[in-house]
């Protein structure tokens, strides 16, 4: 008979564990509010079809103060989301090379956020321009 | 008891045993091929080492600078016959190795780039950043698992070799997660077990470098050969002995004194150039490095450390870019273990022992004189290292021989058949029943860690740089004691699962075998030569009385039986043994006496 | 050194197959300098309070990958982490996460042996190189390519960084697929149709959810969580190929 008795320790859990995976749990959590807020973006649409006083009314939910919260609240998911992904990007592209030398992750991130600054300047002077 | 049979059994799993399971795997795929490993085969301790693998790759090079550089090295102890073989296959081991996948540095235009080597001629050593061990290993270990025919025994710790009928027919095992202790029979064993670093206090070596296949060998009568020859590296870090490679000097590192003096020009290795000079100052051998340090201290120009005696290796005006490149596992040990930035900062270092010169005594061919057994790379003494190893030799070493073994041996199986398992299972449970004993032993009462501790200071004391008549005798009687105390080892742990107390009782039982060939050795050879160096009017090498072989022949219990045998001569006579600019007169008049002779 | 020695509680989650039904936590006391490592700590308990405490190591110096152990609940490698960082709190010491434990500090890591076999980590070269035509090019700009993935030493501490692993055994995981990862980069080797089948497979990069652990624990700088997820691009243009050539554009 064998000596051997391998324990395998079990991962209820696990999530709690540590502060890593506290914030994998949060980041993939955000989804949720993501997908919340792309559902009454779609009833919103479905109201805009169905006449102008079904659409008043979602214009009018969406200015309760518990609409506005969640959209307080969804919009800081999305933007933590955005942060993580930013960060993770860099592992995800082959490596960048300029004049021979890799290009170094910091620099691969702050050019996404840079980037998010010029398309968000560039929506915001379309929507006031029109 | 369990009893597997097999071919070939590789006992090692470090580059040596892994290049010969190869071999023997590519020389005939139809036999079965065992390797035994104590533990995974890319921890093996091949996996350190550091700077690099030399072969002449360069046009301005040849075979015969590599050879002159390996004999003279090795202070004309080395078998030329067999440094003739290894200089003319080291070339083609590499490139085989860069076939198989090994990350080598390359020049600009995709060729193989080499770097500069303590007392090599012209550069030749082949690198992979500062992790050239790591990748040949990794390389090897996974180019292993291409071959079918060969049956990995991960984690199983060997524990003695059967001879039957004068020759060696198998080996005991422990299979380390049961305990369970087995039998593996085969018609040729190889012995890559690496060296013995770990009879010494200060060292390099892993935890795992306990002599293990010397001391089996050794007991089984075959010889070990100049032992005595124990390398002391000259750049380690303080207190845990951990390395940091000859290539930190090859890439233009300096060593300072206390005054930020290169002393290294007082011992005959100037003068000093700014530049990396080969065979000059930092890039002597490391025999005379250590040497020096040692000298060092006693005029009191060393530099007080909580470890001791240290000097400094400055390699501030290398730059930080230079050093992350070339040396990032010296910048990541110097900065993590030591809090030390070395582009700003220089690093103490100590001599610690590194390398095992001698070993079990083998021909050319890796046989040993017990029909059916092999032996290749530290562990073994195949010829080329002589008194003093040069760097970047051993990576080499490993290649080169462990295809020859895993060809020899292979060779050897062709004509061999198995003899009947019976009698060799009631040998190989003997054995069994005679290592379960070491648990239970019922007077047990030694520490295993306090003997292990009193040997390798003991070992550090007498058989150091410098040696002394009184210091190796005394080293002597200790060792003779310990053996005394280890019969009454006592181990806390029952077990038979992972029971790693009576493994390292196992090995400490190696290490007192394989220290007390060293120090009788040691005590036996009466002149000075490469890594042996003694004091008390023994300055001087005698090649009347000592160019010769030390042979150390196991005895029953007490010291080991001293014999001598003759170093093979070919095409190099000994001559003075010099560096720097003595060196290169040298080298000048050894040319013009040559010449001469052709000439008449 | 002996007079400013201190004292370091170490905790170690002990397992004896042959006693236990399970771990439990033992406590010992460790005299200690500051420059002693968790190993170091570790040995002292062997060598001198309790010889039967087991745990693998080797080289002391980060590149054989034996000594990983969760160190306050983190993998790192206990030759590379240091007693003074956790003075004068304690440290409790426990068997990589996510393997099964053999015996108290030691994991069984066949699993992972098994998965590196599988991905034929060996140049597959297109036709056979004689060794007289030298070695193959490779300019310094393609060994950057492999350099970093293949620095890994097998410590798995990735795995024990990863809860995907944890949760499903069968996952490829981050060191196997590094090393996949290396050998498909290299320019000497000419089998990534094979392998990308593994990657493709749903134990291979898509059982990984991007928790990112796996790169911040390495102690080598491997970063696996990159090549992982290069390797979903790769997986999805692979598969997006099917439908143009069928044969994964082979």
């Amino acid at each position: 008979m064998s000596t051997r008795k391998p324990y395998v320790r079990p991962m209820t859990g696990w999530w709690l564990k540590n502060p890593v995976y506290i914030r994998y749990i949060l980041r993939e959590s955000t989804a949720v509010f993501v997908g919340i807020y792309a559902v009454i973006l779609l009833i919103g649409l479905i109201r805009l079809s169905s006449g102008e006083a079904a659409w008043n009314g979602w214009i009018d939910a969406m200015r309760s103060p518990g609409a506005i919260l969640f959209h307080c609240v969804a919009l800081g998911a999305a933007v933590y989301h955005a942060i993580t992904w930013f960060a993770v990007a860099p592992k995800v592209m082959p490596p960048l090379y300029f004049k021979g030398e890799k290009v170094p992750v910091e620099k691969l991130v702050t050019a996404q956020y840079i980037l998010a600054g010029v398309i968000y300047l560039v929506l915001l002077g379309l929507i006031l321009w029109s | 008891m369990d009893t597997i049979k097999t071919d070939i059994v590789i006992v090692g799993g470090g580059g040596a045993g892994l290049r010969a399971a190869i071999a023997a795997a590519e020389k005939d795929p139809g036999q079965c091929i065992a390797l035994v490993s104590k533990v995974y085969p890319m921890r093996s301790h091949t996996v350190a080492a550091e700077g690099g693998a030399a072969a002449v790759t360069q046009p301005h090079d040849n075979l015969e600078y590599h050879f002159n550089d390996t004999v003279a090295g090795g202070d004309w102890l080395c078998e030329q016959d067999v440094v003739e073989y290894f200089v003319a296959h080291a070339h083609e081991e590499l490139v085989q190795m860069e076939h198989w996948g090994c990350p080598w540095n390359r020049k600009e235009d995709g060729h193989i780039n080499v770097r500069a080597f303590g007392g090599m001629k012209i550069e030749r050593t082949w690198f992979a950043a500062d992790k050239t061990g790591f990748h040949m290993l990794h390389t090897l270990f996974q180019t292993s698992i291409k071959y079918p025919s060969i049956k990995r025994f991960d984690e199983y710790f060997c524990a003695d070799i059967v001879v039957d009928e004068g020759r060696a027919q198998g080996v005991v095992v422990i299979e380390i997660a049961t305990g369970r202790i087995c039998f593996i029979q085969a018609k040729a064993i190889v012995l890559a077990t690496g060296g013995a670093g770990r009879v010494f206090r200060e060292n390099t070596n892993g935890g795992i470098v306990t002599g293990d296949g010397m001391a089996l060998a050794y007991r089984r009568g075959v010889a070990l050969r100049d032992m005595e020859f124990m390398q002391y590296h000259p750049t380690c870090m303080p207190g845990t002995g951990l390395l940091f490679t000859e290539a930190c000097r090859g890439e233009g590192g300096y060593l300072l004194n206390k005054d930020g003096y290169r002393f290294l020009e007082d011992y005959g290795l100037g003068p000093p150039s700014p530049e990396p000079r080969n065979k000059f100052m930092e890039l002597g051998p490391r025999d005379r490095v250590s040497q020096a340090i040692w000298h060092e201290k006693q005029k009191g120009r060393t530099i007080d450390n909580p470890h001791g005696q240290v000097v400094h290796l400055d390699m501030r005006h290398l730059g930080e870019k230079k050093l992350r490149e070339r040396l990032p596992q010296i910048y990541e040990l110097a900065e993590e273990y030591m809090g030390i930035d070395p582009a700003h900062e220089p690093i103490p270092v100590l001599p610690g022992v590194h390398y095992t010169m001698g070993g079990i005594e083998t021909d050319g061919r890796t046989a040993t004189n017990l029909p059916g057994l092999y032996a290749v790379g530290e562990c073994a003494s195949v010829g080329i290292h002589g008194a003093n190893r040069l760097g970047s030799n051993s990576l080499v070493e490993l290649c080169v021989f462990g295809k020859v073994a895993g060809e020899e041996a292979t060779q050897f199986v062709k004509t061999t058949s198995n003899s009947p398992t019976g009698t060799l299972e009631r040998q190989a449970s003997e054995i069994g029943n005679r290592l379960r004993g070491l648990v239970d032993n019922p007077s047990g009462k030694e520490r295993i860690a306090v003997i292990r501790s009193e040997m390798a200071k003991s070992m550090e004391d007498g058989c150091g740089i410098y040696r002394t008549e009184a210091g190796m005798r005394a080293t002597c009687d200790k060792l003779a004691e310990l053996k005394q105390r280890y019969r009454s080892i006592n181990i806390e742990d029952k077990s038979s699962a992972w029971n790693t107390e009576w493994l390292l009782a196992i090995e400490l039982g190696y290490l007192l075998e394989v220290a007390e060939t060293i120090a009788s050795s040691a005590l036996n050879r009466k002149e000075s030569r490469g890594s042996h160096q003694r004091l008390e009017g023994l300055e001087q090498r005698d090649d009347q009385n000592y160019l010769k072989h030390t042979l150390a022949r196991y005895a029953g219990e007490g010291p080991p039986k001293i014999e001598y045998s003759p170093v093979k001569i070919t095409k190099l006579e000994p001559g003075i043994r010099a560096y720097g600019e003595a060196g290169e007169k040298a080298e000048a008049e050894r040319k013009k006496k040559k010449e001469a002779a052709h000439g008449k | 050194m002996a007079n400013n020695e201190k004292t370091i509680e170490i905790e170690v989650l002990r397992y004896r197959p042959e006693e236990d039904d399970k771990p439990f936590l033992q406590s010992f006391k460790v005299p200690f300098t500051d420059d002693m490592s968790v190993l170091q700590g570790v040995q002292y308990i062997k060598d001198y309070l309790d010889g039967s405490v087991s745990f693998r190591w080797s080289c002391r110096m980060a590149i054989c990958g034996s000594c990983g152990m969760m160190i306050n609940g983190v993998p790192k490698l206990s030759c590379k982490t240091f007693l003074r960082e956790y003075y004068p709190g304690k440290i409790t010491l426990e068997a990589l996460k996510h393997f099964p434990i053999e015996k108290d500090l030691v994991i069984d890591l066949s699993d992972f042996i098994g998965k590196l076999e599988s991905i034929k980590p060996y140049i597959v070269p297109d036709a056979p190189r004689a060794l007289e035509e030298g070695e193959y090019l490779q300019t310094p700009r393609q060994l950057d390519r492999i350099a970093q993935f293949s620095s890994c030493i097998n410590c798995m501490l990735c795995y024990a960084a990863c809860p995907q692993y944890g949760l499903k055994p069968e996952y490829l995981g981050p060191a196997a697929i590094a090393l996949l990862h290396r050998y498909n980069e290299d320019n000497r080797d000419s089998a990534k149709a094979e392998r990308m089948q593994l990657l493709n497979a749903h134990e291979g990069v898509w059982g990984c959810t991007l928790v990112g652990y796996c790169s911040e624990v390495c102690p080598k700088d491997v970063d696996p969580a990159a090549a992982i997820n290069r390797n979903k691009v790769n997986s999805t243009i692979d598969y997006l190929l099917r439908f143009v050539a069928p044969r994964g554009g082979n």
